[in-house]
């Protein structure tokens, strides 16, 4: 590592100021950037830690949804988000025990790397992402692979999940990382079905929708027989093919809906 | 990796050729580009920043022209080192053919990464390069003949989905 700056503020107001400076960077969790710095990949001037703003923290249920404050860990989404069960089940399933107590929410949706977990749950609930300066639908948030509408400096307040009928999370592992090397959450509400897709797209999470539209009119494995998906911009890698990637997309969203 | 598209560009060929030779332009195209110098016949020297999730690297190196038919055609490579990060690498076949004013731009990138970008980054590398690709040469049609916003990008295999297309391109260009 290097020189850099730590600080550590106890107010969102606080943070945002120490983030007025050009080369300072938020530390949530720091699962992602610490190893980061470490290789020296990057190097900011000054790391602005949200670990100490009491506001971030913690799980709050009520009015049909589950709000997630934004430096609130994997363990303590995974413990406290049971009136949303296929969201603390996929919570208590990121990486492992040191990622789950260390890593957070916003960190992780604000990285959107494009085989994380969260992003998934996030698009597929239709969540809201709450910032010091706005409400950002997640549909508009996730703007492909590592991009997301948030400006610099902006901090990720919360994400507030509205409570499906019913959900469920499906990720065939990377071994190794326990990223998702494909992973499907479908949600069931009132006004239809959602669908989001991590790990598999070259541009990050994306919804299926005409999985959406089929599973909207009949909420079967059946009805998704017909559909396929095409696997020109799928990660090709090692591990997989584009080909296997999106034969898995199928799977795991049939297998998702089974479980619901 | 490597990736074929086509842009149609609403001027003449000599007009999109000298651009493709103009050390402004050419700034302006490549995704963070901060400096550049040079001319088409020495080579230019580029500083190039770069930064993807949590990744920040500044590359300084030199992009070539060779392969060079007046008018017609040429190939662009860039190599530069990352300091810490290592070392990256690309380069594009650029044709251009004109029918009734309207210039086709074709062209054939290929790109290669090395050191700790490479080991650490591999998942996530085609993915990158395509969409630097793609917004070069988004970038280096806008300067040259700017389009109307609604237009699709008519670029074939660039790997982005039509409609988040569209969303990068007004982000990049608001």
């Amino acid at each position: 590592m290097y020189d850099f700056e730590f600080v550590k503020p106890s107010t969102v107001a606080d943070a945002v100021a120490a983030l007025a400076d050009e080369d300072a960077m938020a530390l949530g969790g720091g699962q992602t950037l610490i190893p980061t710095m470490k290789q020296r990949l990057a190097s900011p001037s000054k790391l602005v830690s949200l670990a100490g703003i009491a506001d971030l923290q913690g799980v709050t249920t009520g009015g049909g949804s589950v709000s997630v404050g934004g430096a609130t860990t994997h363990a303590t989404v995974a413990a406290e988000a049971g009136a949303y069960p296929a969201l603390a089940a996929l919570a208590g399933d990121i990486g492992d025990p040191a990622v789950r107590n260390r890593g957070t929410i916003g960190g992780s949706v604000a990285n959107n790397d494009p085989s994380a977990d969260y992003p998934a749950a996030a698009l597929a609930s239709g969540a809201t992402i709450r910032t010091d300066r706005r409400e950002i639908a997640a549909d508009d948030f996730f703007q492909g692979m590592f991009e997301t509408a948030l400006e610099d400096g902006e901090i990720i307040t919360a994400v507030d999940f509205p409570i499906p009928e019913a959900a469920n999370y499906q990720k065939f592992k990377q071994p190794a990382s326990r990223f998702a090397l494909v992973g499907v959450m479908v949600a069931k509400y009132p006004d239809g079905v959602r669908v989001a897709v991590t790990g598999a797209s070259e541009n990050g999470v994306f919804r299926w929708k005409e999985a959406e539209t089929a599973l909207t009119k009949d909420f079967r494995t059946d009805a998704l027989m017909d559909l396929d998906i095409n696997p020109l911009n799928m990660i090709s890698d090692l591990h997989g093919t584009g080909e296997y990637r999106a034969h898995l997309v199928k799977v795991l969203t049939k297998r998702a809906v089974a479980t619901c | 990796m490597d990736l074929k598209g086509s842009r149609t560009i609403a001027a003449d060929r000599m007009t999109v050729w000298r651009a493709l030779n103009d050390a402004e332009i050419l700034k302006a195209a490549i995704p963070g580009c901060k400096e550049m110098t040079g001319n088409a016949d020495d080579g230019f020297e580029a500083t190039v920043t770069q930064k993807i999730g949590p990744v920040k690297a500044t590359f300084k190196g030199v992009v070539t022209l060779s392969d060079v038919i007046e008018g017609e055609s040429y190939r662009i490579s860039g190599e530069g080192k990352g300091g810490p990060a290592g070392y990256a690498r690309g380069g594009a076949n650029v044709r251009l053919d004109e029918t009734d004013g309207v210039t086709t731009l074709s062209y054939e990138v290929d790109a290669k990464v090395g050191g700790k970008l490479a080991s650490l980054g591999a998942r996530l590398i085609d993915g990158v390069a395509k969409k630097l690709a793609d917004q070069f040469f988004e970038n280096f049609q806008n300067a040259v003949a700017p389009r109307s916003d609604d237009e699709a990008p008519d670029d074939d295999d660039t790997g982005r989905e039509p409609e988040k297309k569209k969303g990068l391109i007004k982000k990049m260009f608001s």
